[in-house]
């Protein structure tokens, strides 16, 4: 109504000053009435609209903590492979230095004349095998899973009992280690191959082996691996065997990986200890 | 769940975020020191010796 009488006067007038002026006024108050009746449906809206959102509210609260409890599920995984391959090699590797600082600082001790308590569950040596790894290995009697998570090599009392090298007998020194986490000492076990040196160092020898075959996988119930002449690696006769056990594919479990070694030589440990030539 | 617990926390916004995160902290504590060493021997991720069992 008020814009047609608008636009009734802006005829009869007709002064073209006015014009713009009148040709605002209208649109202005159009758009106040359709601003008001937005609002008006606005405020209308919640009324008949309320419950069902109520309903919808509470499904989407209950998906939302689905939601939350997926994501928490993840980062709680997230966090166990931190966990278990990060955090129990930090722990491992604590373990495993103070272990061998003190076979270390025991056989120091028996040089010295004093006599000192030999606990082969203490350590009985280290295991050097360069193009494994860098580091010197801890070995020490016994293959439980607690005993291996300190980040050490154990040698098998169970289920064929591991013949040691300072028996001097002929057999198999059989030994385990973790793949991942734990100190993950026989990690990169795929990366011997035939002819590398493992070297086991005790108080007084250095036993020099030589890798003679590889197994890369085989059943964990093979348990002839063991045995102290290893029929699958190609022996027939006896002799001084080392094999190291761990487990493959890398991160599972599902099969063994085996390295056999056979003793080449033994060293005497000279006063300054220096290693064989094959680890310099 | 996690906008239920932080509307339940007392303080300002920076007294519920350190709130928070001394809570996480805590859970992370209790996940690596109890529950993660209990869960791994019941996975089969790292078993490495052989045996006939």
């Amino acid at each position: 109504m008020r814009a047609r009488d608008s636009t009734h006067t802006h005829t009869e007038h007709a002064v073209p000053g006015t014009d713009g002026a009148d040709a605002v006024a209208p649109t202005t108050e159009n758009g106040e009435q359709q601003h008001e009746e937005q609002t008006d449906d606005g405020s209308a809206a919640p009324s008949p609209a309320a419950p069902r959102r109520r309903g919808t509210g509470r499904i989407a609260t209950a998906v939302g903590v689905f939601g939350e409890l997926l994501i928490t599920a993840g980062l709680v995984l997230g966090l166990f492979v931190v966990y278990s391959l990060w955090w129990t090699n930090v722990l491992a590797d604590r373990e495993a230095d103070k272990q061998g600082n003190k076979v270390r600082d025991t056989w120091a001790q028996e040089e010295d004349g004093e006599p000192a308590e030999f606990d082969p569950k203490k350590g009985i040596g280290f295991l050097h095998v360069p193009t494994m790894s860098k580091d010197e290995i801890l070995v020490s009697k016994g293959t439980s899973t607690d005993h291996l998570n300190d980040g050490i090599a154990g040698y098998y009392t169970d289920p064929v009992k591991a013949t040691l090298p300072a028996s001097d007998k002929n057999g198999n020194f059989s030994l385990a280690a973790h793949r991942d986490g734990h100190g993950a000492k026989f990690h990169n076990i795929h990366k011997i191959e035939k002819g590398d040196p493992i070297v086991f160092e005790s108080k007084d020898e250095w036993y020099v082996y030589k890798v003679y075959a590889v197994l890369p996988e085989t059943s964990k119930y093979n348990v002839d691996v063991l045995s102290a002449i290893p029929k699958e690696s190609g022996k027939k006769k006896a002799g001084k065997y080392i094999t190291l056990t761990t487990c493959t594919p890398v991160f599972t479990s599902n099969y063994r990986y085996i390295v056999w070694g056979e003793l080449e030589r033994v060293e005497k440990v000279d006063e300054e200890r220096t290693p064989p030539e094959e680890l310099r | 769940m996690y906008g239920w617990i932080w509307r339940r926390l007392p303080g300002n916004v920076w007294i519920r975020a350190l709130i928070s995160v001394v809570l996480v902290l805590a859970v992370v504590y209790v996940l690596f020191q109890y529950v993660f060493p209990w869960a791994e021997p019941l996975l089969p991720f790292n078993d490495v010796t052989v045996d006939d069992q």
